[in-house]
């Protein structure tokens, strides 16, 4: 019988040559296909010395040592779910409007608590100013009504422009995340932040318009608003969607409840992140610019009957491809179902429609 | 029995040691030992500390570029600057985990790695998950809320490991450690109490190898300590008497293992 001293001197010089593969910290897939190959039978080599260890006792160091490798080189062979950007593509003309259709549910509920009580802060500070003030800091308010007094007829510096687009990015995405994230708390963080958004937003608007500035306020906001206030509604919407699985949990545990919708809740915040993005690039540069009122008012007439077309329409007839790949399936997934292309019933829509 | 792939919650046994366990398509199980909320708040203040490097990095830039710039465009760098910010607070994660295989600088250098919990690599849509609901375990703030689900947690996951099915393991090279040798070496009176075979299991074998490796780096008390736990068990299951628990250990162990018989004359 083979002890252990001669196991090891047996096998350790392949152990040695597989360490040194997998601790340049790479991928396995990114080296040659020689490598690749070398590499993957180093790895099934060393799961079988690991067995072979274990059994006949051979300590536990070497069974440790063995472990570890195997469990690196495992990590180094078995590469993510390949990122593809024809995905992302499909995403954006028709998985986003896809998806947010199916939890249709989540986004009016997620709108009623957003636009109720941004309704009711606007009617509220109106009747009586001191419902804003109560809500948020008297020198905000000040602050808010005199940049909105004298309007933007002029326009605005380039570099001004630059500076609040970045404002943007970092502030309103940042919320909209923000929204989305706290619905892990059984749904009450979205809850919170959608309220409190819509009642701040209410309040700030009921102020300036108070305060005499409301054309221009409003204005400001109708060219990047339908892209803004909708994905904020999208985000809690899919916070709604997260806490929602974790109570009604369809005799899963809570968090395979939770699991089960994770690719949905995936494309539901990308997809609104896309949308901050947009709204931070008009409320850059767009909303405050020096166009006539008409034009502007114009351009968010376009942009809402856009969004809602794309809402309402936008990849009916095609299939629902995930960007997130069918996971716990160790065979690959039928094409049929995963790649869309490859059915009849998609290819009109994909070859007949440009961009967009 | 687990299907392969598929990721067995730890027993008893393993949660001692804060191990998962994985079985792999190879039919091989081998176990990822978990990284605890210590190891892996190292790993977030090397990459904080990075992170606003990047950031005070351009900031000089930015500022520099508006003193010398046109005045018109004044504020150019600071919407960069802003912009950067939110790309570096939401995205540093991911591109990273995206980039590095489940691991930032930050892991890379502790040695910790994100994969998915049925032990696959992660993807795009588990890492955008778990560094998206970072913000839920950042609350009410400093990740109070993600440590303390993570104390609570078996597996050391934060909110955001939850959600999107990911687990943080330590990978670290094991050396191969030398024969042991039990000093002084047993003599042939000590030896001769002894049956020839010994009722020992591979796993009981482990864990006397493990407590004689360890000898030396306790307090002689406290080696007599641990000891007196296990060596009763031992010489009852046997039949046998001892006198000093460690050295009775010593000696079963190397009866077990017979390496050294024939060192001995």
């Amino acid at each position: 019988m083979q002890t252990r001293d001669e196991f090891v001197a047996k096998r350790q010089r392949q152990w040695l040559e597989l360490e040194q593969l997998v601790s340049t910290g790479a991928q396995l897939h990114t080296k040659s296909p020689t490598q690749i190959a070398h590499g993957a039978a180093l790895y099934r080599a060393v799961c079988s010395d690991l067995m072979h260890a274990r059994a006949m006792g051979f300590g536990y160091d070497l069974a440790d040592h063995l472990n570890a490798l195997a469990s690196r080189a495992h990590n180094a062979l078995y590469g993510p779910p390949s990122f593809s950007f024809g995905a992302v593509v499909h995403f954006l003309r028709a998985g986003f409007a896809q998806t947010l259709r199916r939890n249709l549910s989540f986004f009016l509920i997620a709108s009623a608590m957003f636009y109720l009580p941004l309704g009711f802060a606007i009617a509220a500070t109106l009747t009586d100013t001191r419902f804003a003030l109560n809500v948020l800091p008297p020198s905000t308010l000040e602050a808010m009504a005199s940049a909105y007094s004298s309007g933007f007829g002029d326009g605005r510096e380039a570099g001004a422009d630059s500076a609040m687009a970045g404002f943007y990015v970092y502030n309103n995405i940042g919320i909209a995340f923000r929204c989305f994230a706290t619905g892990i708390l059984f749904g009450l963080g979205s809850l919170f932040f959608l309220i409190y958004n819509g009642v701040a937003t209410g309040a700030v608007l009921g102020y300036v318009i108070t305060a005499g500035a409301g054309r221009n306020i409003l204005t400001f906001i109708c060219g990047h608003g339908p892209f803004e206030l909708t994905a904020i509604v999208i985000s809690g919407a899919a916070g709604l969607k997260m806490g929602y699985a974790l109570v009604k949990t369809n005799q899963h545990t809570r968090l395979g409840s939770l699991r089960s919708q994770a690719g949905e809740l995936v494309e539901l915040i990308s997809g609104a992140a896309v949308m901050l993005l947009i709204a931070a690039i008009v409320e850059g540069f767009w909303s405050p610019s020096g166009l006539p009122d008409q034009v502007k008012w114009a351009f968010s007439g376009i942009v809402s009957l856009c969004l809602c077309a794309y809402f309402a329409f936008a990849g009916r007839g095609t299939v629902h491809r995930s960007l997130r790949p069918p996971s716990h399936s160790l065979s690959p997934p039928p094409p049929s179902t995963s790649t869309p292309s490859t059915s009849p019933s998609s290819i009109p829509p994909q070859s007949t429609r440009g961009i967009g | 029995m687990t299907r392969p792939g598929e990721f067995t919650a730890s027993t008893d046994a393993a949660a001692l040691d804060t191990t998962a366990v994985i079985e792999t398509p190879e039919r091989v199980a081998f176990s990822f030992e978990l990284a605890g909320p210590v190891r892996r708040a190292g790993a977030y203040l090397i990459d904080g500390l990075l992170r606003a490097m990047v950031l005070f990095i351009f900031a000089v830039i930015a500022v520099a570029g508006e003193a010398i710039g046109d005045a018109g465009l004044s504020g150019v760098g600071t919407g960069v600057m802003l912009t950067l910010a939110f790309a570096i607070e939401w995205g540093y994660f991911v591109l990273l985990e995206m980039l590095m295989g489940g691991q930032s600088i930050g892991k890379r250098v502790l040695g910790l790695r994100v994969i998915s919990d049925d032990g696959r690599p992660l993807g795009f849509g588990a890492s955008v998950l778990r560094n998206l609901v970072r913000a839920a375990d950042f609350l009410p703030m400093m990740y109070a809320l993600g440590v303390a689900v993570m104390m609570k947690d078996q597996r050391f996951r934060r909110l955001g490991d939850m959600a999107a099915g990911t687990l943080v393991v330590v990978e670290e090279r094991r050396k191969l450690m030398g024969p042991l040798v039990i000093h002084p070496p047993p003599t042939a009176f000590e030896l001769a109490g002894l049956p020839h075979k010994l009722d020992l299991s591979s796993e009981d074998l482990d864990a006397l190898e493990l407590f004689l490796r360890r000898l030396g780096q306790f307090p002689p008390a406290r080696e007599v300590e641990l000891a007196e736990r296990v060596a009763p068990i031992f010489a009852r299951r046997m039949g046998l008497h001892y006198q000093h628990p460690v050295r009775f250990l010593a000696l079963l162990y190397h009866r077990a293992t017979g390496r050294s018989d024939h060192a001995n004359p």
